[in-house]
């Protein structure tokens, strides 16, 4: 400042709008009062205004200042800040696994781990103290409670009747021998996806009692039976031949049983469909106790 | 010690499997090398296929024939393994049996009568040393086998692949694995059974049951011995074929096979036809007199003689049909799931 004046330099900033709020007051309240700085300012201005008007395009085109740079960085840091934890874990691991010491050491582990897995999964048969409580174990159903009915390895033409339930098991106080009682068949099976045992019993739900027709659940019953005893042995039975003849009977009949049933589960009240169905299901137990009878004949004959 | 060792393993899964992780993620850098194939299997040397039989035990084979003095009312049981079977009805009370190049005979008397005849005899094939029987079978076997026996005797055979001619006896049981069945002027009685082979009866009466599992079953002029005989038919995928068969309750069921009779419905009487798939097939006098009760599923009916509706319901794979012809004096049931039912006028 020159006297009580102002540079050219504090000026030309404050034409540019770099200069601090007090200071641009300042300037504004003296060049108002000072015909010197009022001049010195106004020349700044058409000088700058020169300036502007030829140097427009290159003002125009987006240059990042230091305040946009600025602003960049901090949306960086808070974004870096918002990242995953296992994001970080995976970045983190990605450059100890480049080396080859930590390598052997992460297979090493695997190898470890599978040992331990398979080892944990497997049944525990050796404990017997806790064999004695797992066969006291209660069998509660996850639903409502159901009274015991047929099991069957029919699954086909069996209304949901052999829907496995799953049943969960909890310890308690009831005897084994009350259990043979409740559970007519628990099967026990090894489920890769579980850590314990698991144990499945096969009943039929009410539902599915109630879904039979009056006397149809003897016929399935008895085609269960036959086609149990027949399971496995066709083949020694019947010439290729008869076997020919005998799937495609059967074919046929399953068929109509199962054409029948829609038909009657459409409508219960259809008498003739459901004649159809029963002389069906008797044509599957004639049919498989051909098979039976003939090789009762068979054996006699040899 | 092992619930120890097992808790141990459970704290240890946990960064075990964190380490599986990380490896399985970080260990796909490096794309999977191409599974060698497996080096291709020369199905020519295999063995060949060689299901063994059981040898059937006949010590000889030579043409043999024996006879014996029965009772006219005796009751015979033969079994056959292989061979062309003929029995014939003679009038007298002898049997004889003709067997050309096969086993040896053997007349087994189980029971005799009164006076000393066999009342029950059997007739056994091969027999073992010091005449007994045979370890592997002591069924009769040969090239032909016939046998002469009284008119009112009655049989029952029993035979792996026989085709059996039976003719003029008074009842006859048969049973057999493979082989067409005729029987002949039979007025006592049948029971036939054949699990590959056709059956036919002719001129017969009494109570007849006719099985078949893949062949065709034929009957020709039959008649009831008494009131309440009944007449039954039944095959896999043959067709039943009824012509005059005069019973007054005649069941004849067949699953892929047609059923079809051509005779009258004898008042009082019922008549059970069924099929699966095949077609129901009448021919009937225009003046019988019958009502009809038919389920037909996806099948059709159709009826030459006019018949008065009584209730018909034409619902896809529930139709139905109860109607009458005449006065209604016999019923007749038919059921089939997909054939198709039809009458015509003889």
């Amino acid at each position: 400042m020159n006297g009580n004046c102002f540079e050219i330099g504090t000026i030309q900033a404050f034409l540019d709008g770099e200069t601090a709020p007090d200071l641009s007051l300042k300037i504004t309240n003296h060049a108002a009062a000072c015909e010197a700085c009022a001049h010195l300012l106004a020349e700044a201005e058409d000088e700058s205004s020169v300036v502007f008007s030829i140097l427009e395009r290159e003002f125009d085109s987006l240059v990042p200042t230091q305040r946009l740079w600025s602003r960049i960085n901090e949306s960086i840091a808070v974004e870096k800040s918002h990242n995953p934890f296992w994001q970080k874990i995976t970045f983190a691991l990605s450059a100890l696994i480049a080396n080859p010491s930590l390598a052997v050491a992460a297979s090493v582990l695997i190898l470890f781990s599978m040992f331990a897995a398979v080892w944990n999964l497997r049944p525990d048969t050796a404990n017997d103290g806790n064999r004695d409580r797992a066969a006291a174990a209660s069998i509660q159903r996850t639903e409502q409670p159901a009274t015991l009915g047929i099991i069957s390895n029919e699954r086909e033409n069996m209304p949901q009747a052999s829907a496995a339930e799953v049943y969960s098991v909890k310890e308690t106080n009831i005897s084994p021998d009350k259990l043979r009682k409740l559970v007519t068949d628990v099967s026990y099976k090894e489920a890769k996806s579980q850590t314990g045992p698991q144990f499945t019993a096969v009943r039929s739900s009410p539902a599915s009692v109630a879904e039979y027709l009056p006397g149809e659940e003897s016929y399935v019953k008895t085609i269960s039976d036959l086609k149990q005893n027949l399971d496995g042995q066709k083949d020694n039975i019947l010439n290729p031949s008869s076997r020919v003849a005998y799937e495609r009977d059967m074919a046929v009949v399953n068929d109509a049983i199962t054409k029948m049933k829609e038909v009657v589960r459409k409508n219960p009240k259809n008498q003739s469909a459901k004649q159809v169905l029963y002389a069906s299901y008797q044509n599957k137990i004639d049919l498989l106790n051909s098979v039976a009878e003939r090789e009762e004949l068979m054996a006699s004959l040899k | 010690m092992y619930r120890k060792g097992k808790q141990f393993s459970k704290i240890w899964m946990l960064p075990c499997f964190a380490a599986v992780f990380v490896t399985g993620v970080f260990g796909q850098s490096d794309p999977p090398r191409p599974q060698s194939h497996p080096l291709p299997v020369d199905r020519s040397k295999r063995p060949p296929y060689t299901k063994k039989f059981p040898a059937i035990y006949i010590r000889e084979r030579s043409t043999n024939e024996k006879s014996i003095a029965v009772d006219p009312n005796v009751e015979m049981k033969i079994c056959v393994l292989e061979g062309k079977l003929k029995i014939n009805g003679w009038a007298r009370d002898e049997v004889r049996v003709f067997v050309k190049n096969g086993s040896s005979i053997t007349l087994k008397v189980l029971e005799k009568n009164a006076a000393g005849k066999p009342v029950w005899l059997r007739v056994t094939g091969s027999t073992g040393p010091g005449d007994q029987p045979s370890p592997r079978t002591d069924c009769l076997s040969g090239e032909n086998i016939e046998l002469d026996v009284p008119m009112r005797a009655s049989l029952n055979l029993e035979g792996r692949v026989t085709e059996t001619t039976v003719d003029s006896v008074k009842k006859v049981a048969v049973k057999n694995i493979g082989g067409n069945i005729f029987l002949h002027n039979i007025t006592g009685g049948i029971t036939a059974s054949t699990y590959e082979g056709d059956v036919t009866v002719e001129n017969s009466g009494g109570q007849i049951s006719l099985v078949s599992s893949t062949g065709n079953i034929v009957a020709f002029e039959v008649s009831p011995g008494q009131i309440g005989d009944i007449f039954r038919a039944k095959t896999s995928n043959g067709a039943i074929s009824l012509q005059r068969v005069d019973h007054r309750q005649i069941e004849a069921n067949s699953i892929s096979g047609s059923v079809l009779f051509n005779g009258k419905f004898l008042s009082g009487g019922l008549y059970n036809f069924k099929t699966s798939n095949g077609s129901i097939r009448m021919t009937l006098p225009v003046e019988s007199s019958f009502q009809i009760i038919a389920s037909y599923g996806f099948g059709s009916f159709n009826s030459d003689i006019p018949l008065k509706t009584i209730l018909e319901n034409v619902t896809s794979g529930g139709k139905s049909l109860h109607g009458m012809i005449g006065a209604g004096d016999a019923t007749l049931n038919l059921t089939t799931n997909s054939g198709s039912i039809g009458i015509k006028k003889q």
